[in-house]
């Protein structure tokens, strides 16, 4: 109970962070797994607690499904399952990170919060493109950010929301109907 | 600028009447176009719409708006003066019509906030070109040359303000800390340094400089401002003195949130006189719009200025038709399903379930409240239906333009034009519909005239657009008489392209083989041509069609001819659904499409050893659905006595369906899937239940059409 | 030419009073009663005002009330149509029957705030006034 208590202050406080100016270079980090994943915060709406989902049946399994914020209906994508990790048990550390993209709303499920940081631009250096394979989320990772003791990999929300393989698809059919 | 929300402004005004005017150009130039002349009634009307919109183009000061408008009312001028004869009457309309696209090109810049930059002298050097033919015929003809059309140059002009688009709308609360002196103060220079760059600003309370008590208020409930500017956030909030503020909040608003938030700021105004001049300009502008403007009304801070003089020209007409701005239409069917499940939040509230509860007054009193929203309901959606004239005027010009371009002699009838439909259905189906009407033209009827004869047909095609209302549906057909579809060669191209299984032709209904033209990469044209091609197919009207649950009926008889039937909802919004649940999802069920719930057991289950089932009642064998199977739910039940089976029915075809439980009926307010997701076949949207949880709403046809490809 | 600029608002004051002083002398109000004595003030002295710019919501007078009273005053005086100040209003008030009232009342023009300088320019060419 007390931990509970505690996380949802943490979650406030984060929340609150946001409602303050959001000047370029702040980043909200998150852990998945285990590495640490920055999200620039003009992407980010607001932060909420877990929530019951709705499940949507006969899509990808990284579509957790819906939820209600507030009368709004948005879906919720589990971060994880996006990169391709084994997924795992939400607790009451998991969080929804709502963001907006280009006037999408979606919810990103994370594992816990850590922090809202700046990141100075001289900092961010680009990934690696060693063709390392296993390394799935490289494609959504647009930059990797050394701080003190810790490298974060900053993430670009249009290419982590964008579903490639619909967008393929989409093209074969249209490639079709030309010829 | 509050007006903005509540009056059309002038370019508005102007936009709207020079379409309507378009529009009803449009429908005479169409309506005559086979006739061998214009009649002296449609010379007049043509006349004046183009004086008119010259007019009033000249005053806006759109001047190549103005020029190619001048041009062709000097041409009609001339036709209403002197009345000549042999008139080329195909050239007079395709002139009318290129002016016609012209204004129609230029005042869609307008909407999108673009300059009408289009280049007009191509088109009135055609035009004067024709007028010069005109002339020579008149003289020709020996009829007495009428004086030259004058013209009067506009003397008032009007200089539409830079297009506000980019406005940015902000509400900003400042919280002062509790031992601020003179927040009032704080918060006038907070006011005036955001008026350097406010296009619009409001602020509660709003007397801080002549009231030193509103400090109190100030530092008890805040400093509330609504700011509409063009400056970004980060140099809004830079301008702010944050030193004794403990917090700001700051909130970026739509246009629409803003407009309604003024109506707050407005009712928490508590003395209009006394009113800082930015509010009380507001005030003021609510009394006008009682009464319309008169001079006066405007003064600021009324010394002693007597008020003006009533002018007779400005007295309220009496109308008995308002035109209503549809994002505000919008704004309250949006608030009126918000009223709805808020409704239902209230009254299936858990915390009436305590037993014990004595509920007699409150059922009443909740009685009365249903019967008010959907009263409420049904007003809404009567004002938002609209007659069905305006698409079918479009596809007037389609058939015109593409027969010509085609070279077919087609006629088109127009049947029930009058028939009513949600506007966002109108939205909705004027793309497949054109679609529809081009494929008829170019595929339906027959290239060679003599091709209609042979078989016994006249040689001037016939297109009919029929729209009916019945049912709770709205069935719109294209029907043409040309050569009709062929069941061979669909088949033969369907099974080329592999869109279908291999089995015999005789194994597909009729109907089935229509449906080929809708499969994705289906075309039985080799050449996609310039006008039925672009790039899209039946398919799309499909998918179209589908996204507002209507559907595609395709009928057809070779030789005789083809119909396609668009069937669609009349309303979208809310619909009266039962909430059902498997495992542990709830799911909605249009009442309508329910043909009863029933109890069976075991023995009235036949299972196929394909892992096909069916159930039969009453000697009668339906195919049968396990949702839990269908959509993957855990924790559901799979005995089938234990469930309940709903008997669905869409379209004659029935479905049985297995689900856990029922949970009760509602209205239910119909989302969309958010568009991120996948289309899911068989789910035709989402709602909010009175618990706030999301229910996924089925689709039958859907439903039944997923089953039908499964087999 | 002589411009009479009516404006209450401190910042479009500064504004327009930049932008028409180049076409000429601009004489400042910042109310519609003043606006009204200036512009009698410039008639008896016999150097009438070529173009007044007058803002509607003002103290005292409106800009409507203002123009009103200006063509009252030239009617009354017998001014021919051709030598009447030309009047353009300044405001943010856009609505078709603002604007409508406005030109009914003799206004030459009707600018909506923000107001977009190179039209206002071109409206002076048409008004003969630059």
């Amino acid at each position: 109970m007390a931990e509970e208590l505690m996380k949802k202050e943490e979650i406030d406080e984060m929340d609150e962070l946001l409602e303050d100016d959001s000047p370029k270079g702040m980043f909200m980090t998150f852990q998945v797994g285990k590495e640490l994943f920055g999200i620039s915060i003009s992407y980010v709406n607001e932060i909420i607690a877990m929530q019951p989902i709705a499940a949507i049946p006969e899509v990808d399994d990284y579509i957790k499904g819906l939820i209600n914020l507030r009368g709004k209906i948005i879906p919720v994508i589990d971060v994880r399952v996006r990169f391709k990790m084994e997924p795992c048990e939400y607790t009451d550390r998991t969080c929804i990170i709502v963001i907006d993209v280009k006037s999408t709303m979606i919810g990103l499920i994370v594992e816990r919060l850590a922090d809202v940081d700046t990141i100075a631009e001289d900092n961010i250096a680009p990934p690696p493109s060693l063709g390392r394979k296993e390394h799935e989320h490289n494609k959504y990772v647009y930059g990797l950010a050394r701080t003190k003791d810790t490298v974060t990999l900053l993430l670009d929300p249009e290419k982590l929301i964008r579903q490639d393989d619909i967008v393929t698809a989409m093209e074969e059919v249209r490639k079709e109907e030309q010829s | 600028m509050a007006e903005e929300f509540n009056t059309e402004s002038m370019l508005d005004m102007f936009l709207y009447e020079s379409g309507q005017l378009l529009e009803k150009l449009e429908g005479i130039i169409l309506e005559k176009q086979d006739a061998d002349c214009f009649d002296d009634a449609d010379i007049n009307e043509i006349f004046r719409v183009m004086h008119t919109i010259k007019g009033s183009s000249g005053v806006l000061m759109y001047e190549n708006i103005t020029k190619v408008t001048h041009k062709l009312e000097d041409v009609f001028y001339y036709l209403r003066e002197s009345h000549p004869d042999d008139v080329p009457h195909m050239e007079l309309v395709e002139k009318v019509l290129a002016v016609s696209d012209f204004v129609t090109g230029e005042l869609d810049k307008l909407k999108n906030g673009d300059t009408p930059d289009g280049d007009e002298k191509q088109l009135v050097e055609d035009l004067d070109e024709f007028l010069g033919r005109l002339k020579g015929e008149i003289k020709k003809q020996g009829i007495e040359m009428p004086q030259a059309n004058r013209h009067v140059e506009p003397t008032q002009f009007y200089i539409t303000p830079v297009a506000g688009d980019d406005s940015h709308f902000y509400r900003i609360s400042i919280h002062y800390r509790s031992d601020t002196q003179m927040s009032n103060l704080r918060a006038y220079s907070a006011t005036y340094a955001l008026k350097e760059v406010a296009e619009d600003l409001l602020y509660t309370p709003d007397d801080i400089l002549s009231n030193e008590a509103s400090a109190d208020v100030i530092v008890a409930e805040g400093f509330h401002m609504l700011l509409q500017t063009k400056s970004s956030k980060e140099e809004v909030i830079a301008l702010i003195d944050s030193s004794e503020a403990e917090e700001i909040n700051f909130d970026e608003l739509s246009k629409e949130e803003y407009g309604r938030a003024l109506g707050e700021f407005g009712r928490e105004e508590a003395e209009p006189v006394a009113a800082a001049p930015a509010d009380s300009k507001d005030e003021k502008n609510k009394e006008a719009k009682k009464e319309g403007p008169k001079p006066g009304d405007y003064v600021v801070k009324t010394k002693e200025a007597g008020k003006g003089k009533t002018l007779a020209k400005n007295q309220p007409k009496q109308q008995s038709i308002i035109s209503v701005n549809v994002e505000k239409m919008d704004a309250l069917m949006d608030l009126i399903g918000e009223l709805v499940i808020a409704e239902a939040v209230v009254l299936q509230n858990p915390d009436l379930k305590v037993p014990g509860l004595e509920l007699s007054n409150f059922q009443k009193a909740s009685g009365q409240l249903s019967k008010i929203t959907t009263e409420l309901q049904e007003v809404i959606m009567s004002m938002r239906m609209m007659p069905l004239t305006n698409t079918f005027q479009k596809m007037r010009r389609i058939v015109f333009d593409v027969s010509r371009k085609l070279g077919k002699d087609i006629e088109l009838e127009v049947v029930g034009e009058n028939t009513e439909v949600d506007k966002n259905i109108i939205e909705h189906i004027t793309d497949p519909l054109m679609h529809l009407v081009r494929n008829s033209v170019d595929h339906g009827i027959e290239e060679d005239a003599a091709d209609r004869t042979a078989v016994g047909k006249p040689a001037k095609g016939k297109i009919t657009l029929e729209a009916k209302n019945e049912g709770g549906k709205v069935y719109i057909s294209v029907k043409d008489d040309g050569k009709g579809l062929n069941k061979d060669k669909l088949y033969q191209k369907a099974l080329e392209k592999g869109l279908i299984e291999n089995k015999p032709i005789n194994e597909f209904t009729d109907k089935e083989i229509f449906r080929f033209i809708t499969l994705p990469g289906f075309s039985t044209k080799e050449e996609v041509t310039e006008y039925s091609g672009r790039g899209v197919g039946m398919d799309v009207v499909v998918k179209n069609i589908q996204s507002i649950s209507g559907r595609l009926d395709i009928s057809s008889v070779e030789f005789e001819g083809s119909e396609m039937t668009l069937v669609i909802p009349l309303t979208l919004a809310i619909i009266n659904g039962i909430v059902v649940q498997v495992g542990n999802s709830p799911f909605v069920i249009e009442t309508a499409s329910i043909k009863e719930f029933v109890r069976v057991g075991e023995d009235s289950l036949i299972s196929e050893p394909s892992g096909e089932e069916y159930i039969v009642l009453r000697g009668e064998c339906y195919p049968f659905i396990r949702l839990n199977e269908r959509y993957d739910l855990p924790d559901s039940n799979d005995k089938i006595e234990e469930g309940i089976i709903v008997v669905l029915e869409h379209e004659g075809s029935q479905v049985c369906v297995l689900i856990d439980k029922l949970l009760q009926e509602q209205e239910i307010v119909v989302k969309p899937i958010p568009p991120y997701v996948r289309k899911v076949k068989g789910l035709s949207g989402c709602t909010q239940l009175g618990d706030g949880s999301i229910a996924l709403i089925l689709d039958i046809a859907g439903l039944l059409m997923h089953d039908g490809e499964r087999r | 030419m002589k411009i009479l600029l009516a404006e209450d608002d401190f910042a479009s004051r500064k504004f327009m009073d930049k932008q028409l002083s180049r076409y000429g002398e601009c004489d400042v109000m910042v109310d519609g009663e003043e606006a009204v004595d200036a512009f009698m003030m410039a008639l008896e002295d016999g150097e009438p005002y070529d173009l007044a710019c007058l803002d509607v919501m003002m103290p005292v007078m409106d800009g409507y009330q203002v123009l009103k009273a200006i063509r009252d005053i030239e009617a009354q005086k017998g001014i021919p149509k051709s030598k009447r100040v030309k009047v353009i209003m300044t405001t943010a008030l856009n609505d078709e029957r603002n604007v409508k009232m406005a030109f009914e009342l003799g206004c030459e023009a009707y600018a909506g705030k923000p107001i977009d300088v190179e039209k206002f320019e071109k409206v002076l060419t048409k008004l003969g006034l630059i």
